[in-house]
């Protein structure tokens, strides 16, 4: 009896206990969704520590609109891990009026992942950084104060970082190019040197083929009593292609006026005519022969690429030119003319920076200057010191770019193969950082 | 003369009948061979599938009428791609004799794929000054382009909710065939507004794109009719850039043929000279 | 005259050229404001200096009918086609399609500017047959790696290629991704070596041949 009432006893004492588990499920369940709630509305329990040494600034070296923040990494860190951007305009202490206007995995965004170099990096590589810009998901207008707070966030735990104070606005100097402006005016320095040089001593030039044909097409075209055809390319004189081609127009034209062979020089562009004109006139002047001179051998055609091809093209076929020059800028529209020019029978020198039309000129004209001889056209043919000195310049800051691609392979492997971060201190020097 | 030496200096017109027929013959009989993708139009490809709905896409159809037989199915597989990922398309051309062709191509495929104007899909159409547009467009997307090519104020058009300057764009690909092009955009676009930057050119200018896809500053590039009819087969949506692919491997072919050609009778008739040489001795 | 042919542009160039150098190095938006600025000078300087263009062939043409030149039919035809088409612009509003339907500006354009220019552009094909069968020879070491990559390429950019030699579609994008990139950023480097050192020399005067010829 007493027995059973112990077995009674014992029972309802399991069924209480089992009741109070029960009770103690069901009110974790039923208070499930309020916690839920209370994280939508940044009020989470804070189980995970906030992010640590967090600031935030405007981003340096920018148009504004921007604000960048950092913060150090921490032991949560990890791809399950959320890190949160948090904004609001004004001053703010409670971070639950703050918005949500990024969210990313916790294992990125570092300050190594980031494009500055070591000479603006604000901080070391292994902290976290988020640049916010205007635009998108966010709003930040110059002058404007904003609160912004970082936010770590793993399944239902949210640890955040006190807000802070911070300002976008515009800066006057991109500090990340410096190095880019540095490198410009060294090699500013070493063309002036280089002219410099070139006063006072003889420097060598090498044979350049097409170049030395020019006397050889003009001669031709004398003899033959046929014009000669120049052409200036596809650009207008704001590409320094262009203006190279007008240079070389210079000479050729004093030659021309030399031989009084005649120029016919048909333009895409109207203020490369009118330039044109100008070049001619004075080598006509220079030649001695300003009476030989005519304002029509410079006219237009049509801007349009095909338009203006056809023409020219059916210039070559009735006038017959002895010789065609290709100087400048051009696209599809080169096969079309030197090809119908090869048919022609003319000698054809060809003179490019556009290096997709190379191919072209390469396999139907006679002669042709690839890249850069195009500027180094003007030096060969008038030989004056400044001229010449550019081009020792040229070769100068060629020499240094071969240097620096060695150096700079042979230190980023290095970096790979040791696993340092020194070799960076040499290879960021040499970076193009926007 | 030997036959060499004959065939050497062959009628121009011979070759023109040649490559003619080789054209003409695929287009006529197709075979339909199949298309490998390489992975320069595969990044397009996924750059666009990653795009969220919503997403901005800016196309600039940089060409005109002379380059339409290649770039105008690539225009028409981008538009359809971006269409049916339901992006926002933002349509204009740097190409002033290409604005009448570029309004077909967007009027087509947004009928085609029941998107409205304003709403779904804009297109700006042409702003002189070239690349300059780049540039003002980076500054203010409203003052480059004040109304659209309908002649509605491109302020307040649902398409452009949120989008102020090129810094808005979440994707851009022009399309070009010469200059202002898939340069032009780098040089005075994403260089300087930082979006993401997607190329389509003509065959002959494609190999002079790939240094800037190597070095990322452009993440795709269709090239010609070949990277038309790869995006077409990728969007499986059969066009006429599949359809040309047969006449193009044929002209391919003839070309390698002759190229074979002349240089056998080039040798043969070397030969000749050497061997005459030897015996003049 | 010789202080405003000379003296002036080379300031203003000097100027500008000092100007929109560090212009590149300032991101503050009123230096981007007065790039955009000066871009749209240029934009209206330009569109006067097609005024130069159109006047430059008007003359020329009409030379040509004057003096019964041959082939001065060509010239009246231009005439003619020239003055229509800007009548016919100017009458359709320069709109290829009002709500749709076609305007007689817009005939023009689909029927004749866009199979003329699809034209031009298709005899590409042919001058590059014509020219590879003339030029296209081995005739030295170097001719002879050309002509194989050539024949590489061709082959794997096409079905037909890569269904006969498998192999030459990645060979092909290998030629074109490593051997063709690295060349063309070689010549590319060299030319913008030229083109910095050209602008330096534009814009400190030493190179004034493009204002018209030589030394004063």
């Amino acid at each position: 009896m007493k027995r059973e009432t112990l077995d009674v006893k014992r029972d309802n004492a399991r069924s209480v206990c089992v009741a109070i588990l029960l009770l103690v499920a069901v009110v974790c369940l039923l208070g499930r969704p309020a916690l839920a709630q209370s994280q939508h509305g940044n009020q989470t329990k804070k189980t995970l520590s906030p992010p640590q040494d967090v600031r935030a600034f405007d981003t340096p070296s920018d148009g504004g609109g921007s604000v960048t923040v950092i913060w150090a990494p921490a032991a949560y860190d990890s791809a399950a891990t959320k890190y949160q951007i948090l904004l609001s305009e004004g001053l703010t202490t409670d971070s639950a009026t703050m918005k949500v206007v990024a969210e990313f995995p916790a294992n990125q965004h570092y300050v190594r992942e980031s494009k500055w170099p070591w000479w603006t990096r604000p901080a070391r590589g292994d902290q976290h950084q988020f640049t916010l810009r205007n635009g998108r998901g966010a709003t930040l207008t110059n002058g404007t104060v904003y609160s912004i707070a970082v936010a770590a966030v793993l399944t239902d735990d949210r640890g955040i970082s006190q807000p802070l104070l911070v300002t976008p606005q515009p800066n006057w100097v991109n500090w990340n190019q410096i190095n880019n402006l540095v490198l410009a005016l060294l090699f500013g320095g070493i063309v002036f040197y280089a002219i410099s040089r070139a006063r006072t001593r003889e420097i060598f030039l090498r044979r350049i083929p097409g170049l030395d044909a020019v006397d050889e097409a003009i001669g031709r075209a004398t003899e033959l009593g046929k014009p000669i055809l120049y052409l200036t390319g596809a650009h207008d004189m704001s590409d320094p292609s262009t203006i190279a081609a007008a240079v070389i127009l210079g000479r050729v034209a004093k030659r021309t006026a030399a031989y009084e062979t005649q120029l016919l020089v048909p333009h895409r562009d109207p203020m490369t005519m009118a330039v044109c004109q100008e070049i001619t006139k004075q080598a006509y002047l220079e030649a001695g022969k300003p009476d030989l001179y005519k304002d029509d051998s410079n006219f237009f055609i049509t801007s349009d690429q095909f338009s203006y091809t056809a023409a020219v093209d059916g210039i070559m076929l009735r006038k017959k030119p002895a010789a065609n020059f290709f100087m400048g800028a051009y696209f599809a529209e080169a096969l079309l003319l030197t090809e119908t020019g090869a048919s022609t029978g003319a000698i054809q020198i060809a003179g490019t920076d556009s290096d997709h039309q190379l191919p072209f000129f390469v396999t139907t004209c006679d002669y042709t200057l690839i890249g850069e001889e195009l500027y180094a056209a003007s030096a060969y043919l008038s030989r004056e010191p400044v001229q010449v000195g550019t081009l020792l310049g040229q070769d100068i800051g060629k020499g240094l770019i071969l240097c620096i691609l060695a150096a700079g392979t042979v230190l980023a492997m290095l970096g790979v193969l040791l696993d340092a971060q020194w070799p960076q201190l040499f290879l960021d020097v040499f970076k193009d950082v926007k | 003369m030997t036959f060499a030496e004959r065939m050497l200096k062959i009628d121009r017109r011979l070759i023109f009948l040649v490559i003619g027929l080789c054209t003409l013959l695929p287009l006529l009989y197709p075979v339909g061979l199949p298309i490998k993708i390489s992975p320069e139009v595969r990044g397009v490809y996924d750059y666009m599938e990653s795009l969220p709905e919503g997403s901005v896409f800016l196309l600039s159809l940089d060409f005109d009428p002379a380059s339409k037989p290649e770039l105008h199915p690539q225009s028409l597989s981008l538009l359809r791609h971006a269409f049916r990922k339901n992006l926002r398309v933002v349509a204009m051309t740097l190409w002033v004799s290409g604005t009448g062709m570029a309004d077909q191509v967007v009027t087509q495929v947004a009928r085609e794929m029941g998107k409205e104007n304003g709403k779904d899909y804009v297109f700006l159409g042409w702003s002189p000054g070239g690349t300059a547009v780049i540039m003002n467009m980076g500054q203010d997307l409203y003052g480059a382009f004040p109304v659209d090519y309908s002649g509605k104020p491109t302020k307040g058009l649902p398409v452009l909710q949120g989008v102020t300057n090129l810094r808005d764009v979440n994707y851009a690909i022009s399309l070009g065939a010469g200059n202002p092009g898939v340069e032009a955009w780098y040089v005075f676009g994403k260089d300087k507004y930082k979006f993401e930057l997607g190329g389509g050119c003509t065959g002959v200018m494609a190999p002079g794109l790939y240094p800037l896809l190597r070095s990322g500053q452009i993440n795709g590039l269709i090239g010609g009719l070949r990277g038309a009819a790869e995006y077409e087969t990728l969007i499986g949506q059969k066009g006429k850039a599949i359809a040309g692919m047969d006449a193009q491997s044929s002209t391919h072919l003839a070309i390698i043929v002759l190229v074979i050609l002349c240089n056998l009778f080039y040798f043969s008739v070397r030969r000749q000279v050497k061997h005459q040489g030897h015996s003049g001795l | 005259m010789i202080f405003l042919r000379r003296q002036v542009p080379l300031l203003i160039t000097l100027v500008t050229g000092l100007v929109f150098a560090v212009q590149y190095y300032v991101p503050h938006p009123a230096s981007e404001q007065m790039l955009t600025s000066v871009t749209k000078w240029l934009q209206i300087i330009g569109g006067f200096a097609l005024v130069l263009g159109v006047s430059s062939l008007f003359h020329v043409h009409a030379m040509k009918i004057r003096r019964k030149e041959v082939g001065w039919g060509y010239s009246f035809v231009l005439y003619v086609s020239m003055l229509g088409t800007i009548a016919v612009g100017l009458w359709s509003n320069g709109k290829e399609a009002i709500d749709g339907a076609m305007t007689s500006f817009g005939w023009i354009y689909n029927f004749m500017m866009v199979p003329l220019q699809g034209t031009m552009f298709a005899i590409l094909a042919f001058f590059i047959a014509s020219a590879a069968y003339r030029s296209f020879r081995a005739r030295s070491r170097e001719a002879t790696v050309l002509l194989i990559a050539a024949i590489i390429v061709m082959m794997g950019r096409v079905p037909l290629g890569e269904y006969l030699i498998p192999l030459s579609g990645d060979l092909s994008q290998w030629i074109l991704n490593v051997l063709n990139a690295s060349v063309r950023r070689a010549i590319l480097i060299g030319v913008s070596l030229g083109t910095v050192a050209l602008s330096i020399k534009i814009i400190f005067g030493m190179e004034r041949s493009y204002l018209g010829g030589g030394k004063e």
